[in-house]
């Protein structure tokens, strides 16, 4: 069985070769390589050892409490001798490794934030008919997404075809050699997908997280991936994954719905389903999120996002969602991608500004998008300069930079 | 300069629908004579200190274009 497909495959044996009988690992590993990456992180929790994870480009001064010497420093405990991959996800499953992640750090230095094996696994499905699925990876492997894929597809011991950061061409190629069934990945991905040109029929599953995506998207997405059902995921560094996904709506699960409460279209989590952190401000154990929802149906637990809390901007005091304002400029024909912020003016405050990247073969101005704009949203809303780029600036985890 | 300022005027002219002018001198008033209201001043702001590097409304109000042109020269 292939575990992972990078510059080189590597099959479930080789990873079992990796772990099994090894007394050493790098409890703070930095690498560009994912198959050092994932056999230090399984061999650590699979052994009970604690495990920090940071991103293959950091340096320790950009993160609170590592010092540049703990980097890729080895360690030694017990070897373990595993006779199958079976018995190495056993042990994963009851491991007591504390696991240390970072925020992406989009807001400011990145947070540490300490979670079990169970806050990170929670959601993942095993049994029989998640057997031999092919997962594209189309996440960074230190983050929370990337993880819950990881760990999705690593339990059931599944193929995983390394995607994230590849080229439109190098996707499409490896969705067809490797016959990929599912991807997971941030909207930002997918609209690198677009626009559509022919049908990708082996994938079956496409999921979308981390950011807010739209309409135009999911039709797009749905043209070049028929056979695909589309669904939606949450997941943040600080609680890991919690909701089912319901079309475009999020279902709280029943037997944790008292553990949130939405103050002022704030969601707010109770503590118990959090990682730990020193960062983490409860009111009353309840951790502000950050992201601001509207209820479709309360009694049922069912929700939308609308955005997140500190991303509105004020525009000469009008509070205006970036994200409203990019599904409306990407449900222009020809629009690939579009960022939305505000630039600090002397007159408004702030003036509201977006960056656009085209479809090949579009030419729009800015006073087409403008035009267009204007028939759909209010005079507040409209971008007062657009720029058009060749392309974006993605963060750590694959999303929109927003500056 | 002058026609790049009065290209930026004419782009936000445009977007609201209202004609282009064929020209400005240093008494024109940016809000009577061309109708822009403060979030079209932002725009002509952002759009000059894009070009020109220059936040003309950093140190109080300009209401003509030869006060723009003043801030420029």
């Amino acid at each position: 069985m292939v575990f992972l497909y990078d510059n080189e495959t590597y099959s479930y044996d080789d990873l079992l070769h990796a772990i099994s009988g090894s007394g050493t690992y790098f409890p703070l590993y930095r690498t560009k390589e994912l198959f050092p990456f994932f056999a230090n992180m399984i061999k650590a929790l699979a052994a009970s050892m604690p495990l920090t994870l940071i991103d293959a480009d950091i340096n320790a001064s950009e993160i609170d409490g590592v010092e540049e010497s703990d980097i890729n420093a080895e360690q030694a405990f017990e070897p373990k001798i595993y006779q199958s991959m079976d018995e190495v996800v056993a042990a994963l499953q009851q491991s007591r490794s504390e696991i240390t992640i970072f925020t992406s750090g989009t807001t400011g230095q990145p947070k540490k934030v300490v979670h079990s094996i169970s806050t990170l696994t929670r959601n993942v499905r095993l049994g029989e008919k998640y057997a031999g699925q092919i997962w594209a990876y189309a996440y960074n492997p230190t983050h929370m997404a990337g993880l819950q894929v990881f760990f999705q597809a690593f339990e059931n011991q599944n193929t995983l075809v390394n995607v994230f950061g590849k080229q439109r061409d190098e996707v499409y190629r490896q969705i067809t050699d490797k016959q990929i069934t599912h991807i997971s990945a941030t909207p930002t991905f997918y609209r690198l997908l677009l626009p559509f040109e022919k049908p990708y029929e082996s994938v079956i599953r496409v999921t979308l997280g981390g950011e807010k995506s739209d309409q135009h998207l999911y039709d797009a997405i749905g043209q070049i991936f028929p056979k695909a059902k589309i669904n939606n995921v949450y997941a943040s560094t600080e609680a890991g994954s919690l909701f089912a996904a319901k079309g475009d709506c999020f279902q709280i699960p029943e037997d944790i719905r008292d553990k949130f409460k939405v103050v002022d279209d704030e969601l707010l989590i109770h503590k118990s389903l959090l990682g730990s952190s020193e960062s983490f401000k409860f009111t009353d154990d309840f951790y502000h999120s950050g992201d601001l929802i509207e209820w479709v149906d309360k009694e049922k637990g069912l929700f939308r996002f609308k955005s997140r809390k500190n991303e509105l901007i004020n525009v000469g005091g009008y509070k205006v969602n970036p994200g409203e304002v990019e599904n409306a400029i990407m449900a222009i024909e020809g629009v690939r991608q579009a960022l939305v912020y505000g630039k600090a003016n002397s007159i408004l405050g702030n003036v509201l500004c977006a960056d656009v990247q085209l479809e090949e073969g579009f030419a729009l101005t800015e006073l087409d998008i403008k035009k267009h704009l204007s028939t759909q949203l209010q005079d507040f809303k409209i971008p007062r300069r657009i720029k058009f780029v060749e392309e974006m600036t993605l963060t750590r985890t694959g999303k929109l930079k927003r500056s | 300069m002058n026609t790049k300022v009065l290209e930026i005027i004419n782009e936000i002219r445009a977007a609201k629908g209202l004609a282009p002018i064929e020209s400005v001198n240093n008494e024109t008033k940016l809000r009577e004579d061309l109708a822009f209201t403060s979030f079209d001043l932002a725009e002509l702001t952002v759009k000059i200190e894009d070009e020109f590097d220059i936040d003309i409304f950093e140190d109080g109000l300009v209401s003509t274009i030869g006060e723009i042109y003043a801030k420029l020269a």
